[in-house]
């Protein structure tokens, strides 16, 4: 494994690296400066390093190497707050965490194998290895099947033994492809990661979420001020099913209601459905890889209006993410409405409303979506 | 070779937050034992070693140990002699 080393980065670089540096040692002290070194070091590494403009709207050289990045400052914390308080961390306490946490490692690995070697596993093998996964863990710990949204047709389907585990298996290996698609600007998955994991430790006040906190918090701040990371599949992957665990876990717990989940996880939902109907549409295969998504779209909008190519794809994910799970953490944080209210589905319905609005009006003046495989 | 030093440099001031986690954690359990209340106040140190948004995460696990998540399940703590090594706690 190859790596640059710190000094040999260009001026400009130098005084991005400063900002990050400032803003990770005033919100995190020593512990953010360690984990932004990290992060950098691992960012300059050769593996995993993504050509320009390969992945989403960059257009510099930026690594897939975040979701490890991340990993390895999860696992620090976890580890020596295990060896050294009395913290008992989740997979020892309970089963159903084991499997969980499982599950994540099992996602992760899948993920990574492709940031290392893009094609290793083909499409078709790896969505497989998550039915499976996703098809295990339900099975094993049916504890994760809520049996209640609140629609009484859904309740019906969750609560029959089988199409309960069926439904769920689906909507898991769907929740976590739609978080790996919607990984293509900078702060967006992971603003959707702070928003969510800020949510969840307010909530609860797991050391785990916690951590969970810190790690994507200072990626946050990496991936928006410099472009130089991405999650890359082994973080949208594993992300997205530690997402989904603890969203499930939330619903059926009941501290939380299905439309809150909805409207914090709405973008990539919504992104991932519309685009498998976009594609369907034109003739396509819906894992077939096009430029119409919404932050392909804004990015196109922004980029002539603002002058730095990275502010205009920082600024793309931050106002997708800022406006849909940033709204729902500014709403809970303002104790507007009771996690448990079902009122959540409106602010749901308004998300996709200005989703649909938006995407409607920058298609209607942009040119047409162009789509990377033939019909 | 200087890569290495940065990488243990990197882990050492992460180990740093760890470390003051675990401390005011144990520090935490010496209280309870003794009936105390939490202690809601922020440390210069815990502020160097964890930043202003760090240390506020850090005094609500603490505070949500004692309350919330303990009576909710979602996190169980041992009894400090089972896990904490002396010097920790002193």
């Amino acid at each position: 494994m190859r790596i640059s080393i710190l000094p040999a980065r260009s001026v400009s670089e130098v005084s991005t690296l400063a900002l990050m540096f400032f803003l990770a040692g005033v919100t995190f002290g020593a512990t953010g400066l360690g984990a932004m070194l990290l992060m950098t070091l691992l960012s300059g590494s050769h593996l995993g390093k993504d050509a320009s403009a390969k992945h989403g709207i960059s257009n510099t050289e930026s690594s897939r190497l975040g979701g490890l990045a991340v990993s390895i400052v999860v696992i620090i914390y976890i580890v020596g707050l295990s060896a050294i308080s009395p913290y008992t961390p989740g997979i020892v306490r309970g089963d159903h965490y084991l499997y969980l946490w499982s599950a994540i490692f099992c996602c992760c690995a899948l993920g990574f194998a492709e940031d290392i070697k893009p094609d290793f596993l083909t499409p078709k093998l790896r969505l497989g290895a998550k039915f499976v996964l996703f098809g295990a863990l339900f099975w094993v710990c049916p504890i994760f099947i809520p049996l209640t949204v609140g629609s009484y047709a859904i309740d019906f389907l969750l609560n029959t033994p089988i199409l309960g585990w069926a439904l769920v298996t689906v909507f898991a290996v769907g929740f976590v492809n739609a978080l790996n698609m919607a990984d293509g600007a900078n702060g967006l998955v992971p603003g959707i990661a702070v928003a969510s994991f800020g949510v969840f430790f307010m909530e609860y006040g797991r050391p785990m979420d916690g951590a969970l906190l810190f790690a994507f918090s200072i990626f946050f701040i990496f991936n928006v001020i410099s472009g130089w990371y991405f999650l890359g599949d082994a973080g949208s992957y594993g992300l997205g099913a530690a997402l989904l665990g603890y969203g499930l876990l939330g619903v059926v717990d009941g501290h939380f209601s299905a439309g809150f989940m909805a409207a914090l996880y709405c973008y990539p939902c919504l992104d991932f459905l519309v685009s498998v109907i976009r594609r369907w549409r034109a003739g396509r295969s819906p894992f077939s890889a096009d430029n119409g998504h919404l932050h392909n779209r804004l990015h196109r909008f922004l980029k002539p209006r603002v002058k730095s190519p990275v502010m205009a794809n920082s600024l793309t994910g931050v106002i997708i993410s800022g406006s849909t799970s940033g709204a729902v953490l500014v709403i809970y944080l303002l104790a507007l409405l009771p996690t448990q209210s079902d009122l959540w589905f409106g602010l749901f319905a308004i998300e996709v409303a200005l989703y649909l609005v938006t995407l409607k009006y920058l298609t209607s003046v942009q040119p047409k979506t162009q789509y990377s495989d033939p019909v | 070779m200087r890569v290495i030093l940065y990488f243990i440099i990197a882990i050492g001031l992460i180990g740093v937050g760890v470390f003051e986690s675990a401390s005011m954690s144990a520090d935490d359990f010496k209280r309870r034992a003794n009936n105390e209340a939490v202690v809601n106040e922020r440390s210069i140190r815990s502020i160097l070693a964890l930043g202003s948004v760090g240390s506020l995460i850090a005094l609500k696990i603490i505070s949500d140990g004692r309350q919330t998540v303990m009576l909710k399940g979602n996190e169980r703590f041992l009894a400090p002699g089972e896990v904490l090594i002396k010097s920790d706690v002193d």
